[in-house]
């Protein structure tokens, strides 16, 4: 049974908010790509980072790039924050487990907030300082109950040690993804019958897989005349010999596993081929 | 001939030309005053071709750009197209923190209303061009930016038209954008339109 593996590019906005003072920097700071510092969020209400991740689904591999907005906590700068939040496609709330007022605002300021906003997203609860909060304090018991109530996974975290922040991000970038599934058409009946149909077939995968057709087309054309492809008449030896090199230049704009597993797959559908 | 010469440049080098071998026609000690006029009208008429040829040149010469940023209007990175390697730079930051910079001056001065369209920085301008869906910033080291300001105009009309359905709302597919690619090489190579 084939298994083809169809890799996604995808890019979200996610916005951390909070009171001031939480930890919302802190708990970026070590788990995202930081380049400007963080005197900005004072200046300009705001400063941008990233944070890649890969999921996996059946058939499919997606590579998500999340651009993470820290915005400034102090409530009365509202329209820097709206103008930020525009198209925030996710949202990571920070509470202060040591201020209870903190942790309280999450749902009587914030969410409303959120919601007016931008409407409903994917958001993640993150109580944090979870180290140097009691074990069932006011401020945990709170959290928990907001989260059960707007059906919110809630972590407790720590910037200090790090505990649940990589999962808080983790949690979120998979809420992000609920809905993307592998769109290539699945089947035997769909498989190119000549090698012919297969060689066109793997040409139009790897320039949409590549993203950038004009270079993907010049990779194609210098790996068939390295192989010695007559793309008119191929011959299986040739196209298997071009398949390598296709699957080098993947495994560099890709991923080694993405490669390997369109490389398996090519060459099956070239060995099945007819001619 | 350097791309960033400026017309003025041309005209103040034209115009010493011209000096030089109209003192030259009236020092020089030609028997009658036929000659002497002769040799001025040649020396206008060269300088002329010569200002009129640099001048078409001047204009044929598109504006270099360093850098282009195609972005949403909430600051995702789309495409990304730069003549320099800069390794220590984070174009999604970057595109992201322009963003940010572009909210805060549009916050900061309501009053005005519009959209932030320029910014300089010693030798470096950034020209912003913006949409319902797109936001493009072209990054230039050479100045004569009227061209380049149309230009940034027509690729975001056109842009808006063939993707801005698919970008309204749009959910970070970055296969979405397949074809964007030829436009703006185009508008990076000076050739758009």
């Amino acid at each position: 049974m084939r298994s083809w593996m169809e890799l996604k590019e995808l890019l979200k906005k996610v916005v951390l908010l909070g009171d001031g003072a939480v930890g919302k920097t802190s708990l970026t700071a070590r788990y995202v790509v930081n380049k400007f510092d963080d005197k900005y969020i004072a200046t300009i209400g705001t400063k941008v980072s990233k944070k890649d991740m890969q999921l996996t689904k059946p058939n499919l591999i997606i590579n998500l790039r999340m651009m993470i907005w820290d915005i400034l906590g102090q409530k009365e700068y509202s329209k820097i924050r709206t103008a930020s939040l525009s198209g925030a496609q996710g949202v990571i709330l920070v509470g202060d487990l040591t201020r209870p007022e903190t942790v309280k605002s999450l749902e009587a300021f914030w969410i409303p907030e959120i919601e007016a906003a931008v409407g409903k997203v994917p958001t993640v609860l993150v109580g944090n300082k979870c180290d140097l909060a009691d074990k069932g304090s006011m401020s945990i018991t709170v959290l928990e109950s907001i989260g059960q109530n707007l059906e919110y996974p809630t972590f407790l975290a720590s910037a200090k040690t790090g505990e649940n922040v990589e999962n808080a991000f983790a949690t979120l970038g998979e809420m992000l993804v609920t809905d993307v599934v592998a769109s290539r058409p699945k089947g035997a009946e769909e498989l190119p019958q000549t090698l012919s149909e297969a060689v066109d077939f793997i040409i139009q995968d790897f320039c949409a897989q590549y993203g950038d057709l004009e270079k993907a087309m010049l990779i194609v054309q210098h790996q068939f005349e390295e192989a010695g492809v007559d793309i008119r008449k191929p011959s299986k030896d040739a196209v298997l010999q071009a398949l390598e090199g296709l699957a080098k230049a993947e495994e560099l704009s890709l991923t080694k596993t993405v490669a390997a597993v369109n490389l398996e797959e090519r060459q099956r559908m070239v060995i099945l081929a007819k001619g | 001939m350097q791309r960033d010469v400026k017309i003025e440049t041309l005209i103040v080098m034209s115009v010493c030309v011209f000096v030089a071998l109209a003192v030259t026609a009236f020092v020089v000690p030609f028997e009658d005053d036929n000659t002497r006029i002769f040799f001025v009208a040649l020396a206008a008429v060269l300088v002329s071709i010569n200002v009129a040829g640099f001048f078409m040149v001047w204009k044929a010469s598109p504006t270099i750009i360093d850098e282009i940023f195609l972005m949403t209007p909430d600051g995702r990175l789309l495409k990304h197209y730069t003549r320099r390697l800069k390794p220590d730079q984070d174009d999604d930051i970057l595109a992201g923190m322009l963003t940010a910079v572009q909210n805060f001056i549009k916050e900061s001065f309501e009053e005005a209303g519009g959209r932030l369209k320029e910014i300089r920085f010693e030798n470096y301008d950034i020209f912003i061009s913006h949409s319902k869906s797109i936001v493009i910033a072209a990054i230039i080291s050479t100045k004569k930016p009227e061209k380049l300001r149309t230009q940034m105009r027509l690729v975001t009309e056109d842009i808006e038209k063939h993707f801005g359905h698919k970008l309204t709302n749009w959910a970070g597919d970055k296969s979405d954008l397949v074809g964007v690619d030829i436009i703006m090489k185009k508008l990076l190579a000076g050739k758009y339109r």
